[in-house]
This record gives C-alpha cells, sequence and structure tokens, in this order.
C-alpha cells in the first residue's frame, strides 16, 4: 500500500494512544492516533478546514443506518463509506434486478438476482474495508423499525414509499435521530435533514427543527402516487440527491451536531447555523429545456409544528405503539389495493376483447390508450390511439369550464387523438351520426386509469345516455401481455 | 424558469405531480391574491387538483414556506401575493 513505509513519521499505527482531545466546540470524542491507512485514506477530506482530524474521528466513531439500497442508497452509501463513517447499517429486502443497473450503480450485473444489501456491502467493503458493514436483508416495518434505528447515530431514509417514511420519521422523533430524507422520482429531486439537533418529543416552547409530519402532514392519495418502476427515473436526478444526501451526514456527522449539545455558557450565542428552519433542495431536471440553466431551489421550511402528530405538544405517539399497530402506516397512506371497481357492464377482459376482434364481432369502435406517450411509443394495440390519463383529465375539466353542452359526438370530437392517417385510410370514417353510438374501449398500463378514464367519459355524457357502450380492458397491457399477446413489450 | 411575471402578475412553478396535473412547470396568474385564495384559483383551473395534488403539498411564497392549514395555530396576519411574487406548489416525492 502505497504510504505504508514511506514519509508517514506523523502516524500511530493501530490501538496507540494517541495524543489529548483539543475539541473545544461540540461534544468531546475520543481521541486517538489514526491509524497509517487511515491517514492515507482520509487525507483529502481531512485537510479541508472545518473537517480535520477531529472531524474525521467523529466520522470515524458514528454509526450510520441507510434504509434502501437503491437509487438513492447506493451513492449515499458510497460516499458514507468512502468517507470513513466507522459503522454502517444497510436495510433492504429486494435483490438486484436489471432495471434497478442504470441508476443504482453500487450494484453490477455480475450480481443480479442477490439480496441489494449483500451486492451493496460487497461493493463498499471493496470501495474502503475499515467501516463495519451491518446488513438487514429485510424490510423496515413497524415491529422492527425501533430495534434496528435504535443501534444508529444518524438515519438516511433512502426509501421509495410514503408509508415508510412516516414510519421512519416517527421513530425517528422518538429515539432522538436526526434524519437525512431525500426522495426523487422522473426528473425531480428533493432533500431535508429533519430532527436535527434531535429534540424530545413535544417540546414547543422554543422554534425547534420539524419532523417529516411537520412538513408533509398528509399523504398523498394513493393513486396519485407513482414509483420509479411506473413513472421512471432519470439515474443522475436520483444520483444527485443520494450524493447529496451523503454530504449532509458527512456534515451533522463530523461536526457532532447528532450528539447532545453542551449547555450553552452565560451569554454564549446558539448555534450559528439555522437548524431550526432548515432548507428543504429541490432539484428539478428538463429534458425538453437546452443545456442549463441548472434549476436547484433551497426553500427555506418552517420548524416543528405545535399540533404535529407525532412531535407536538399534545402528542401520544409511542414506540410501543408503533410496533403493536397504533398508527396503522398502511392505512394511513391507503396503499393501493386496485380497488376501483366498475360495474361487469363496463369492463371486458383482454382475451375477450381479442377473440371479439379477432371473429370480426366487434363493431367499429374507438380504442383508446392512456398510458403516458413513452409507454404508447414502445407499442399498442392495432388500431389504438394515445390519450395519456393526464391529458383526458385536463381535456375534460376543461370541457366542464366551457359550461359542458356538447353533444356526446362533439365531446368525442375535442378529445380523442385522430387515428393516424394509414389507420383512417384503412377503415372506413366513422361519420358524426355514427359517432353518437360507436363503441369506446378503454385500455391503460394496469387497469386503474382506465376504469377511471370510463367515468370520466360517462360523466361528460360521452356514453349518449347509455346508448354507447364505454368499456375498460380489465388489467391493462400487461393484461394484454399475460393473456393475448407474450411477446409485447410491457414496461 | 426565473424570468419576471408580466406586470400586475404573480408566477407560481409546479413541481413534481403538480407540474404533470396542470402539463406546466410555471405559470403567471393575476396578483394581488390572498393566500387562502390560491388553492381555489388553482381548483377552478384544473380541477380536481385540489384533492390529489394540492392537500398534500407545501407551498413556499419567495422561497419561503407559508403556512396553508387552518387546523387552528395561531392566528397570524392575512398573507397577501404580491405582484411580482414567486409561488411554488411542492408534493412530496416519495421514490428513491
Amino acid at each position: 500500500m502505497p504510504g505504508t513505509n514511506g514519509a508517514s513519521h506523523a502516524v500511530a499505527s493501530r490501538g496507540q494512544n494517541g495524543e489529548a482531545s483539543h475539541a473545544h466546540n461540540g461534544a468531546a470524542i475520543p481521541s486517538r492516533r489514526l491509524t497509517e491507512d487511515e491517514f492515507d485514506r482520509y487525507s483529502r477530506q481531512m485537510i479541508v478546514p472545518g473537517m480535520g482530524k477531529e472531524g474525521q474521528l467523529r466520522l470515524i466513531n458514528s454509526r450510520v443506518l441507510i434504509i434502501g439500497a437503491g437509487g438513492l442508497g447506493c451513492p449515499a452509501a458510497q460516499y458514507v463509506a468512502g468517507a470513513g463513517v466507522g459503522t454502517i447499517g444497510i436495510v433492504d429486502g429486494d435483490v438486484v434486478e436489471t432495471s434497478n443497473l442504470h441508476r443504482q450503480v453500487a450494484h453490477a450485473t455480475s450480481r443480479l438476482g442477490m439480496k441489494k444489501v449483500d451486492s451493496l456491502i460487497q461493493s463498499l467493503g471493496d470501495l474502503n474495508p475499515l467501516p463495519t458493514y451491518v446488513p438487514y436483508p429485510c424490510l423496515l416495518e413497524p415491529q422492527n423499525a425501533a430495534d434496528i434505528i435504535s443501534q444508529y447515530d444518524l438515519v438516511m431514509d433512502c426509501t421509495d414509499n410514503p408509508a415508510t417514511r412516516y414510519l421512519i420519521s416517527d421513530v425517528c422523533v422518538l429515539l432522538g435521530k436526526p434524519l437525512v430524507s431525500a426522495a426523487s422520482v422522473q426528473k425531480s429531486g428533493q432533500l431535508i435533514v429533519l430532527n436535527c439537533p434531535p429534540t424530545p418529543q413535544g417540546l414547543v416552547d422554543k422554534p425547534y427543527p420539524p419532523c417529516y409530519r411537520c412538513c408533509f402532514k398528509k399523504p398523498p392519495p394513493a393513486g396519485s402516487m407513482v414509483s420509479c418502476g411506473e413513472a421512471g427515473i432519470i439515474g443522475p436526478v436520483v444520483g444527485m440527491m443520494g450524493v447529496a444526501q451523503a454530504g449532509e451526514a458527512i456534515k451533522i456527522l463530523a461536526s457532532g451536531l447528532h450528539l447532545p449539545s453542551p449547555p450553552l455558557a452565560e451569554g454564549q450565542p446558539e448555534q450559528q447555523r439555522n437548524l431550526k428552519q432548515p432548507t428543504l433542495l429541490i432539484y428539478s431536471y428538463d429534458l425538453e429545456a437546452a443545456v442549463g440553466p441548472y434549476t436547484f431551489r433551497a426553500l427555506k421550511m418552517a420548524g416543528r409544528r405545535k399540533t404535529c402528530f407525532a412531535c407536538g405538544e399534545s402528542s401520544t405517539l409511542t414506540l410501543e405503539g408503533i410496533k403493536t399497530g397504533n398508527p396503522n402506516y398502511e392505512q394511513f397512506c391507503s396503499l393501493p389495493t386496485a380497488t376501483h371497481n366498475l360495474p361487469p357492464e363496463n369492463r371486458i377482459t383482454a382475451t375477450a376483447y381479442n377473440d371479439a376482434k379477432t371473429r370480426g364481432a366487434l363493431p367499429k369502435h374507438h380504442l383508446v390508450d392512456t398510458r403516458e406517450m413513452e409507454h404508447f411509443s414502445f407499442g399498442c394495440i392495432d388500431g389504438a390511439v394515445n390519450l395519456p390519463f393526464g391529458k383526458l383529465l385536463m381535456a375534460a375539466a376543461k370541457l366542464k369550464r366551457d359550461g359542458g353542452n356538447s353533444t356526446a359526438a362533439e365531446v368525442v370530437e375535442k378529445i380523442l387523438p385522430r387515428p393516424s392517417s394509414a389507420d383512417a385510410a384503412a377503415g372506413e370514417k366513422i361519420t358524426l351520426e355514427q359517432e353518437e353510438d360507436t363503441p369506446i374501449f378503454v385500455v391503460c398500463r394496469r387497469g386503474l386509469d382506465s376504469q377511471e378514464a370510463v367515468e370520466k367519459l360517462k360523466e361528460l355524457g360521452v356514453d349518449n345516455g347509455g346508448k354507447r357502450k364505454i368499456k375498460d380492458i380489465i388489467g391493462g397491457m400487461r393484461a394484454w401481455k399475460e393473456e393475448v399477446d407474450p411477446m409485447f413489450p410491457f414496461i | 424558469m426565473s424570468s419576471r411575471p408580466p406586470k400586475g402578475h404573480f408566477h407560481v412553478l409546479y413541481f413534481a405531480t403538480a407540474g404533470s396535473y396542470t402539463s406546466k412547470q410555471l405559470e403567471a396568474l393575476p396578483a394581488p391574491l390572498p393566500l387562502r385564495e390560491l388553492f381555489s384559483t388553482l381548483e377552478e383551473r384544473y380541477q380536481g387538483m385540489k384533492e390529489s395534488v394540492l392537500d398534500h403539498s407545501l407551498v413556499t411564497v419567495n422561497l419561503s414556506y407559508v403556512d396553508m392549514q387552518t387546523d387552528g395555530e395561531d392566528e397570524e396576519e392575512e398573507v397577501i401575493i404580491q405582484e411580482g411574487d414567486e409561488v411554488a406548489i411542492i408534493p412530496p416525492v416519495s421514490s428513491g
């Protein structure tokens, strides 16, 4: 190893006693000399003003829990490990899949199918063998959250769903752990430091730092939540957020902000950094725009909310409660249960639609595909026109605003895109007269949006008082692939 | 994204699902507007937006958080969105 027998005279070997600590701000840290390997490995960050040997020793003595070994967790863990945080726990129940690799860059093609925690730890061990890595190959759940989180000094939320985000924040409030929370989907990302410095639940006599619930009191309705699997994600966008998250964690640990602060001397000013009103960093990335301008926005957040369910003055949240199902996180975030149910006369299976069409038993009809244009561009059922669900909602809202006295045929005319000219030439034109009762079939990705779309169209009177049939294809293009066309490129 | 709004207007920025819902990143609305009328003004333009986006979003005016919630916390002075202000609608993002 370079430097081992070289000029590092000032460095003692591991285990030898070091000089007395010079710590005078923040809590005391056990001082010792750095080992030669540590000295070499961390030299470039230790010489940065503000870090120094003290900062490095604090990192080495710290324990960080990274929840989620995906697009945020990979870069976050790499930088936290590289920086020399002494103990790094990683929680994730998933295995590495091919579709992860464009953004989860600490995994590898050669480790497909491996538990993500094991894959990530293998990669981190190669990067820096000095830290202790602790794998938790499971989901973080109300039953295990407190036991795991209590072992650590700081938590990094790198998860992918609202229920776990609320759970992590609640447990961090109760256990007094700072939480560095990041999230990212499609082309945007968010980052915020919460509960730092940790403040006992219920204190509201002064400004204190917020928790996740202080910022986002209510979860979004289940239907509107999209995951990276569904909405997509640009690798560097989520990567940037994970790296920034590591930066915040390193800052907090190296400066001892996670430790109880020593009592202030008479007249000594409070910490200069305004931690009670943290900054929410928003990154938005625009694929349509030319190069730059880079849009980072730093938004000043409010502090602890007096009435906060978790940290506010009359909070009744307890660790025991959480363990025994109170609150119920799944219910609070009403995780999708695919409950939307149109009456059977408004539904058709993919198989039945295909059979009828092949037999020539289907009259002339519209087939509307409500997936996003990007999904549609990979393939669709023959004859389908693309009307993304969001556009449909917008068009419906506009029609309502404009008074809503269009006939069913006019509404269709206004809302549905024209079929491509090739299709139009091949088929007979639907006359305005025929239009009134030409059936409409709606298909989406998995069969939820299509049901809402059918309801919207009926609301707009497109069903022409029941004369026109409007049906959704049950299970969407996923069902189409399973039942009809196994080669269909479903994303 | 951060050019000045036209005279007599303020800018609203739509992040994440707010952007998908409106199909816009930003638009100019007439100022002044009392903050408590912001959601109803947007709901009028984008039917259903309050329930699917606004109710769980946080809102900032000129890069600072403003409280939209009416749960009986300290009655503060009414905030009026002024000409030239920049309002941001920020829904939570959960994925990672």
